[in-house]
């Protein structure tokens, strides 16, 4: 059983509360390689991890291959699978371990059920659900922006603007 | 008059005859030009347009793949740690200027 885990996902929470999502996790010990989620897959945990590396990729064709390419990847003290909280509860990446890591999975249904029962937990798991989304946004905005701007000078004359 | 109907038959002819020979010319050379467009068309390769470096790899290798995805995910680290470091001190300056590029760290 598992009552201390640092996660950015139970900083706004009090210690109480914190235990009592924790609770619901289940530790597991992931393989180099092993896949934690697939693209399009039903997010039905939470994923919080303890120790060692996930790679959050998506499919992208190179050189007449799809290969799955490195979009972000998140350490110890980090939060993968909020999608579980989300409507529609659909992962939006692949995750895979990228060496041994030790996660602790947290099942949807029970997280979604304390989070109504107590409301005020809900409210601060929420905000850190919303936190944690607003930075990989904010993130990806500047990552794209920058992105643009190459494009941009690479391209003066707009070719690209076409597709 | 016979001479005249000669003269004017034979003008005729030489007309029609360098009129064909202009189009043959003509054609050959179009098809020529052609050609070489399709040969240019094949052998340019199309420009990478979101990573650079990603054109210079040959393609059906699949060390060259590796090497090819390997590149792309140290471009996705440089350029999450340089948004990072965007997001950490928000200024026009620092959005479009490289990160001070740190060690990868395993966990």
């Amino acid at each position: 059983m598992t009552t201390t885990v640092e996660s950015e996902l139970l900083l706004d929470l009090p210690p109480d509360a914190a235990r009592s999502v924790l609770l619901l996790g289940t530790p597991a010990t992931l393989e180099a390689g092993t896949v934690l989620f697939d693209l399009g897959g039903d997010a039905d945990r939470l994923f919080l991890i303890r120790r060692g590396r996930i790679a959050l990729t998506l499919p992208m064709k190179v050189e007449g291959r799809v290969a799955d390419v490195l979009v972000e990847e998140k350490v110890g003290g980090e939060v993968v699978g909020w999608s579980a909280i989300i409507p529609p509860h659909r992962f939006t990446l692949k995750a895979a371990a990228t060496v041994e890591t030790s996660i602790l999975a947290i099942p949807r249904e029970p997280l979604l059920s304390l989070l109504e029962a107590e409301p005020t937990l809900g409210y601060a798991l929420t905000r850190s659900v919303a936190r944690i989304m607003g930075q990989r946004l904010q993130l990806f905005q500047a990552m794209w922006l920058r992105q643009m701007q190459r494009l941009l000078e690479a391209n003066p004359a707009g070719e690209w603007s076409g597709r | 008059m016979t001479i005249l109907l000669a003269v004017v038959i034979i003008s005729v002819a030489e007309v029609v005859i360098l009129s064909l020979a202009f189009r043959t010319f003509e054609r050959a050379d179009e098809k020529r030009a052609r050609l070489e467009l399709e040969r240019a068309a094949q052998t340019e390769r199309p420009r990478s347009r979101f990573f650079g470096e990603a054109a210079a790899i040959p393609s059906s290798d699949g060390a060259a793949l590796e090497a090819l995805l390997a590149r792309l995910e140290r471009h996705v680290r440089l350029e999450q740690q340089a948004a990072q470091w965007f997001l950490d001190n928000p200024t026009p300056e620092t959005l479009h200027h490289r990160a001070p590029v740190r060690p990868h760290v395993t966990h």
